[in-house]
C-alpha cells in the first residue's frame, strides 16, 4: 500500500486558483486529505452495488478494474485477428506501450499519474481491421480515501476502426481520487470513437486526461458525459498532426447539489485542411458549478482549417454558476474559425407553449432538457449506450 | 466641436506654453531618473499638493513595490526599466532638427493624410523643441460657456488646487491605488491629466476633448483622468493620442476613472495612435492603461475605441454596473500591423438587476502582428435578469499574423442571459475581386472592405473623430496587401 | 471591339479553355451557350482578370489594348464589366459608397475630377428606376441580405452606373423568377447602344426571349463549336446539347 500523503512533495506544485488553467477548479479540499492506493489482492471481488457491466444489453468486450486493478474474471477480452486487447500488466516484450504525452511534465496531476500509475487498457488495432464490438473499460472506485491511477493506451493502425467506451463508477460511501490518462494515436485513414462516461457516487475527485494524436485523414469522434460526479475534471487534448483530419467532440454535463464539473478541451491544428467541430452543453442545478474551457489553436502552417466550437449553458437554479472560456488562437490566415458561447435559462416561451398544451411544468422542462441534450446524445453511435445515458440522466433529475 | 476648432485650440494652448517659457522652467526642474519615495515627495511638492494626496501617492507606491508586473496577457516584450525613466517630465537633450526636411518622409506622409497642419507636423515630429509637453489638457477657451452650466473641465493638477474636495471624494474610487501594477505606479507618480465634472441634470453641450502626447524621449507618461457625471447628466468625452517616432520604447501607463451617477450617461471615445514602432518592431510606445467606470442606477457608460498605434497595448476599458438598470457598452476596433502586439478588450461586471452590456470588438491583424481580444463578462448572484451580448470578430490580412480571442464568461444567476460569438477569417478574396472588377484598385478595395467590417464601431464615434479614425485605419494597413 | 484569339486557360491543372476564338463588334450582342462545364464561366472570369485562372496561350484585345496584361481593376476602368453569377456580399460597405468609389476610380483613370454629389445622385436615381431597385436596397451594404433577384438587379444597376464598353453577363438569369427576369432584361435592353457590346452567357434559352442576341455561340470543351443567329438558341432549347457533341464526334 502506498500512502499518498507525500503527494504534495511532487516536483510540480499542485495547481492553485492562481494558475490560469485551474482558476475555476480549486482542489484545496483534496489536498487536505490522506489518500492511499488499494492494496487488496487481484481479483478481490467487485461490489454489490454496481454491476460489472454498467450498460445493460450492451454487447461489448469488457475490461473491468476495481480501484485501478484489473479483474480478470469479470472481464471479457476479444480474440480477433489483428487485434491486441489486454490489460497492460499482461503485455510483454516489444508490445509494451511507450507513452509519449508530456502531461506528466507539465501538470501536477499528470506527474501523479506517472508516479503511481497502475494498470489499464492496451489496445492495438492492425491495418484495415474493424473490431466488431466496442471495447468497454469499466472502472470502479470502492472504499474510503482511495486513489487510483489508470493509464490506457490505444493505437489504431492505417484504415483500422474501433469504438472504446470508458465508464467510471463508484459506490456510495467511497471517497478519494480517480486520476486517469488515456493516450491514443490514430494512423492515416483510421477511425477512433471514444465515449467517456462518469457516473460516480460518493466523494471522488475525478481527473481524466485524454491525449489524442491524429495522423493524416484520420477521424476521431468523442463524447464526454458527466452523468454524476462529486468533483470532475475532464481534459481532452487533440493534436492534428497530418492534413485532412476530422475531429468531432461533444459533451454534456448536468451537475446538481454541490457538484463541480470542469471540461477543458484543446484542439490543436498543426496541419492543413483539418476540420473540427465541438459542442458542449451544460445545465447547472442546485448550487453546482460548471466550467467550460475550450481552446482552439490553428498553427502557422495549418491553412484551410475549419474549426467550429459551441458551448451552451443553462443556469437552472439560484446558487448555481457557470464559468466559460472559449478561446481561439489563430496563426494562419486562410481559415474559418468561430465559436459561440451562451448562458441562459430555459426558454420561457417554449415552456409556456408546452404548458398551454396541458403538459405540467416538470414534464415540460424534461422535454426541453431532452431537446437540449439531443444534439449531443443523438450522435453517440451505440444505441444501448445512448439509451442508458439518457435513462440515468432521467432517473437522476426525476424527469 | 469641429475638427478645425479643435486644432486651433490645440495650437493655442501649445503656443501659450511657449509664450510662458515653459521649456526653461521644466529643464531646471529635472529630477534624476529612477523611482523612490523621495521622487514622489518631489513631484507632490512641485505640484503644491495637499498632504492627503501625498499620503495617497505614498500608499500607492508602497503597494506597488510589493507587486509584480503582470504576465498573463498574450504579449511578449522586454519589460521597461523603470529606474531609467524620469518620472518628472524631464526632456533629454537631443539633436534638434532644423527643418521638416530632416524628418522621416514616411511620418510626414502619414501626417499629411491625417490632415495635420504643417505647424502641427513640426511639433509632432519634434522639430520645434520648444513644444515640451507630455500631456496637454485642452478646453480652456470654452471655459466660460461651460462655467455657466457649472461644468468643470480642467487639468487634474488645477482641479487638485481649485476643487480638492471633489478630487478627494472620487479619485481612486473606481481604480483603487493597488488595483494592478501599472495603476499603482500611476497612482504614485501621475503628473497631470484631465478632470471633468458635470453637475446634476446638465447635458454638456459640446464634446470635451483631450489630446495626449508623449514628446520627449526617455520619459514615461502617467496621466490620470477623472470624470464625474452627476445625476441625470450627460457628457461625451474624446481622447486622442499621438506620439512622435522614437527608436526606444516609451511607457504610457494611464488611468481613467469614470463615475456615472444615477441616470447619467458618459460616452468616452478614444482614437489611440501612439507610435507603433518601425517595421522591424524597433521603438514604439508600451501602452499599459487602466480604464474603468462605475454606473449607478440607470446610468450608462459607453467606451468606444479605435486602436491603431502602440508597440504593445494592454488595455481593458471596463464597466462596473452597480446600479439597477445600468448599461455598459464597449465598441472597439483594434488594428495591428508589422510587429505590433495588442491585448485588449473589456470587463463588464454586472452587479445590479436588469443591467445590460454590449460588446462589439473588431480585430484586424496584418504583417507579423498579434492581436488578442480578452474580455470578461461577470454576472453576480444579485444581477437578476442581466443581459450581455458580445461579438468578437477577427480579420486576418497576412499568413504571418495572429488573431486570438479569450473571453471569460462567469454567470452566477439563473436569469442571466449571455450570448457570445466570435469568428476569425481571412479578408475575402472574392470581395476584393468584386471591387477590382468595378475598377477599384486592390489597396483601396481592402480599405473599403475593412472600413465596412469596422463600420458598427466607427458609427459610434462622434463625426469628426470618425473621419480621423477611418483615415487612420487605412494608413495603418498600408502595405499589408498580400 | 473585342478580339479573342486562340485563348487557352486553366485552373490548377485543369485545362478549361482550348483555343477559343471570338470577335465582338460595337453594338453587337453575343450569346454564349453550352452545357455545364463547357467553360462559359471561365471565359467570363478570364475576361475580367480573375487571378486563379491562368492564361497559357492566345490573346484578348479590347479596342487594341491587350487586356491580359492588365490587372482586374484596370480592365474595369478600360470598360469591361462583369455581371457576376454569384455577386458577393460586402458587409458594412454601402452600395452607394461602393459605386461612388468605382465611378471616381474610372474618372481618375480618365483624368477627370471626382463626380459631383448632385450629378452622382441624379445618375443613381436614373439607374435605379431602370431596374426598379428601391431606395432601401441602394442604401444597404453591397448585396448584404439581398435576395437572388435583388442581387442580379443590383448587378445591372451597377452596370448602368458605370457605363462600360463591354458588358459580360455571367448566367444572369440563374435564380431569377419571371418578374425579375423581365426587369433585368429591360435594364439590359435599355443599355444596348451602337457603341456598347454584350456577351451574355447562359445555359438556357429563356433569357434570350427577352434579350434578343445578334449571334449565338455554342461552347463545348473550351472552344466555340457552333455559331449562328438567334434561331440557334431555339434549336438548342429544342434538342439539347447532345446533338452538338455528336455532330462534333462524327
Amino acid at each position: 500500500m502506498t500512502v499518498l500523503t507525500d503527494i504534495f512533495k511532487s516536483t510540480l506544485p499542485p495547481p492553485t486558483r492562481k494558475s490560469e488553467r485551474w482558476k475555476y477548479s480549486p482542489i484545496s479540499k483534496l489536498l487536505n486529505s490522506t489518500l492511499s492506493t488499494d492494496s487488496s489482492e487481484i481479483d478481490g471481488g467487485f461490489s454489490n452495488e454496481i454491476a460489472p457491466n454498467p450498460v445493460e444489453g450492451l454487447e461489448a468486450y469488457r475490461l473491468v478494474f476495481r480501484n485501478g486493478k484489473f479483474n480478470h474474471s469479470l472481464s471479457d477480452l476479444p480474440i480477433a485477428k489483428g487485434v491486441i486487447c489486454m490489460p497492460q500488466s499482461e503485455v510483454s516484450g516489444e508490445d509494451v506501450p511507450e507513452f509519449k504525452n508530456t502531461y506528466s511534465k507539465t501538470e501536477w496531476v499528470g506527474e501523479l499519474n506517472e508516479s503511481y500509475h497502475q494498470d489499464g487498457l492496451f489496445l492495438k488495432i492492425d491495418r484495415n481491421i474493424k473490431l466488431d464490438r466496442p471495447v468497454l473499460i469499466h472502472h470502479l472506485t470502492d472504499g474510503k480515501d482511495v486513489a487510483s491511477f489508470p493509464r490506457h493506451f490505444v493505437r489504431v493502425e492505417e484504415g483500422g476502426e474501433v469504438d472504446v467506451v470508458v465508464w467510471s463508477s463508484s459506490t456510495k460511501n467511497s471517497s478519494g481520487m480517480y486520476n486517469g490518462i488515456l493516450e491514443a494515436s490514430i494512423a492515416p485513414n483510421a477511425t477512433l470513437t471514444l465515449e467517456k462516461v462518469c457516473n460516480e457516487d460518493g466523494k471522488i475527485y475525478h481527473f481524466s486526461h485524454e491525449n489524442i494524436i491524429q495522423e493524416r485523414d484520420s477521424k476521431f469522434k468523442m463524447h464526454t458525459f458527466t452523468v454524476k460526479g462529486h468533483w470532475v475534471r475532464n481534459e481532452l487534448e487533440i493534436i492534428s498532426r497530418g492534413k485532412g483530419t476530422d475531429s468531432i467532440f461533444n459533451g454534456a454535463f448536468l451537475p446538481t447539489g454541490n457538484e463541480h464539473v470542469d471540461n477543458h478541451t484543446t484542439m490543436d491544428h498543426t496541419s492543413t485542411d483539418g476540420t473540427s467541430s465541438e459542442l458542449y452543453r451544460g445545465i447547472m442545478y442546485g448550487t453546482s458549478t460548471g466550467v467550460f474551457n475550450g481552446k482552439v489553436f490553428v498553427r502557422p502552417d495549418a491553412q484551410r482549417t475549419n474549426a467550429f466550437q459551441q458551448n451552451t449553458n443553462i443556469v437552472a437554479d439560484r446558487g448555481a454558476s457557470i464559468n466559460a472560456k472559449p478561446e481561439l488562437e489563430i496563426y494562419a490566415d486562410d481559415v474559418k474559425c468561430s465559436h459561440g458561447c451562451t448562458v441562459g435559462q430555459f426558454d420561457l416561451d417554449a415552456l409556456f407553449y408546452l404548458k398551454s398544451r396541458g403538459i405540467d411544468e416538470k414534464a415540460a422542462k424534461a422535454l426541453l432538457v431532452e431537446a437540449f441534450l439531443a444534439d449531443v446524445i443523438s450522435s453517440v453511435p451505440c444505441t444501448e449506450l445512448r439509451e442508458e445515458i439518457m435513462k440515468i440522466y432521467k432517473e437522476r433529475h426525476g424527469w | 466641436m469641429k475638427g478645425t476648432e479643435e486644432e486651433n485650440l490645440l495650437s493655442e494652448v501649445t503656443e501659450k506654453n511657449y509664450e510662458y517659457g515653459f521649456t526653461t522652467e521644466i529643464e531646471s526642474d529635472t529630477i534624476a531618473p529612477g523611482l523612490d519615495e523621495s521622487v514622489i515627495r518631489t513631484i507632490s511638492k512641485k505640484k503644491n499638493e495637499p498632504d492627503w494626496l501625498l499620503e495617497w501617492r505614498l500608499e500607492a507606491f508602497a503597494a506597488w513595490t510589493k507587486m509584480e508586473e503582470p504576465e498573463w496577457a498574450h504579449v511578449a516584450y522586454e519589460k521597461p526599466d523603470l529606474q531609467s525613466i524620469s518620472f518628472y517630465s524631464a526632456p533629454k537633450q537631443k539633436k534638434e532638427l532644423a527643418s521638416l526636411d530632416e524628418v522621416d518622409p514616411e511620418l510626414l506622409k502619414t501626417m499629411d493624410k491625417l490632415g495635420i497642419s504643417v505647424e502641427e507636423q513640426k511639433k509632432l515630429s519634434g522639430v520645434a523643441v520648444d513644444f515640451v509637453m507630455d500631456s496637454v489638457s485642452v478646453a480652456t477657451s470654452f471655459k466660460e460657456t461651460l462655467g455657466e452650466l457649472g461644468v468643470i473641465f480642467c487639468s487634474l493638477g488645477e482641479a487638485i488646487q481649485e476643487h480638492p474636495e471633489l478630487v478627494r471624494k472620487y479619485i481612486g474610487t473606481v481604480v483603487p491605488q493597488r488595483d494592478n501594477y501599472y495603476a499603482a505606479l500611476n497612482s504614485a507618480v501621475f503628473t497631470d491629466g484631465s478632470f471633468c465634472y458635470i453637475p446634476k441634470g446638465v447635458r454638456c453641450p459640446m464634446e470635451l476633448s483631450t489630446y495626449f502626447r508623449i514628446n520627449q524621449a526617455g520619459t514615461g507618461q502617467f496621466e490620470r483622468t477623472l470624470i464625474v457625471a452627476d445625476e441625470g447628466s450627460y457628457v461625451s468625452y474624446l481622447e486622442g493620442c499621438t506620439a512622435p517616432q522614437r527608436d526606444e520604447n516609451q511607457l504610457h501607463a494611464a488611468v481613467v476613472e469614470i463615475i456615472s451617477h444615477d441616470e447619467a450617461e458618459v460616452k468616452y471615445s478614444t482614437v489611440q495612435n501612439w507610435y507603433p514602432g518601425d517595421k522591424d518592431g524597433k521603438g514604439g510606445v508600451f501602452n499599459f492603461v487602466t480604464k474603468r467606470g462605475i454606473c449607478h442606477r440607470s446610468a450608462k457608460i459607453s467606451w468606444t475605441q479605435v486602436e491603431t498605434g502602440s508597440a504593445v497595448t494592454w488595455k481593458y476599458p471596463s464597466c462596473i454596473l452597480k446600479g439597477d438598470d445600468s448599461i455598459g457598452e464597449f465598441f472597439s476596433v483594434a488594428v495591428t500591423n508589422n510587429k505590433q502586439q495588442a491585448d485588449t478588450g473589456t470587463k463588464m461586471i454586472h452587479l445590479g438587476r436588469r443591467t445590460r452590456s454590449t460588446i462589439i470588438s473588431k480585430g484586424i491583424s496584418s504583417g507579423e502582428s498579434q492581436n488578442s481580444y480578452r474580455g470578461l463578462v461577470q454576472i453576480h448572484p444579485g444581477a437578476e435578469n442581466a443581459r450581455n451580448f458580445s461579438v468578437c470578430d477577427s480579420l486576418l490580412m497576412t499568413d504571418r499574423c495572429g488573431a486570438h480571442t479569450f473571453p471569460y464568461i462567469e454567470a452566477k444567476t439563473p436569469t442571466a442571459q449571455i450570448e457570445h460569438e466570435a469568428t476569425t477569417s481571412k479578408i475575402g478574396e472574392d470581395q476584393i475581386f468584386y471591387c477590382q472588377q468595378r475598377g477599384i484598385e486592390e489597396e483601396e478595395a481592402i480599405g473599403l472592405i475593412v472600413k465596412g467590417y469596422a463600420k458598427d464601431v466607427l458609427n459610434k464615434l462622434p463625426m469628426e473623430f470618425a473621419v480621423e479614425a477611418q483615415k487612420l485605419l487605412t494608413i495603418s494597413l498600408e502595405g499589408s496587401v498580400g | 471591339m473585342l478580339k479573342i484569339k486562340n485563348l487557352h486557360a486553366k485552373v490548377g491543372d485543369n485545362e478549361i479553355l482550348n483555343g477559343l476564338n471570338l470577335e465582338v463588334k460595337p453594338g453587337e450582342l453575343h450569346a454564349i451557350m453550352g452545357p455545364n462545364g463547357s467553360g462559359k464561366s471561365t471565359l467570363a472570369a478570364v475576361l475580367a482578370g480573375r487571378e486563379a485562372y491562368e492564361v497559357t496561350d492566345g490573346m484578348v484585345e479590347l479596342d487594341g489594348t491587350d487586356l491580359l496584361d492588365l490587372e482586374a481593376s484596370d480592365r474595369a476602368r478600360e470598360g469591361v464589366f462583369l455581371a457576376f453569377q454569384y455577386p458577393i456580399e460586402i458587409p458594412g460597405v454601402s452600395n452607394l459608397n461602393f459605386m461612388k468609389a468605382a465611378v471616381n476610380a474610372k474618372r481618375a483613370h480618365q483624368g477627370q475630377p471626382p463626380i459631383k454629389a448632385k450629378d452622382f445622385l441624379a445618375k443613381v436615381k436614373e439607374c435605379s428606376s431602370l431596374v426598379e431597385l428601391d431606395g432601401k436596397l441602394r442604401d444597404r451594404s453591397v448585396n448584404e441580405g439581398f435576395s437572388g433577384g435583388e442581387k442580379k438587379r443590383n448587378e445591372i444597376f451597377q452596370m448602368a452606373i458605370l457605363e462600360p464598353k463591354l458588358c459580360v453577363l455571367d448566367e444572369t438569369d440563374s435564380g431569377l423568377d419571371i418578374d425579375a427576369l423581365r426587369v433585368v432584361s429591360k435594364g439590359v435592353n435599355a443599355m444596348r447602344s451602337k457603341d456598347r457590346a454584350f456577351i451574355v452567357i447562359t445555359h438556357y434559352q429563356r433569357l434570350l426571349d427577352h434579350i434578343i442576341p445578334d449571334f449565338v455561340h455554342v461552347l463545348s470543351n473550351g472552344r466555340i463549336v457552333k455559331s449562328g443567329g438567334k434561331e440557334l438558341a431555339l434549336e438548342l432549347e429544342d434538342k439539347g446539347y447532345d446533338w452538338i457533341k455528336e455532330e462534333q464526334n462524327a
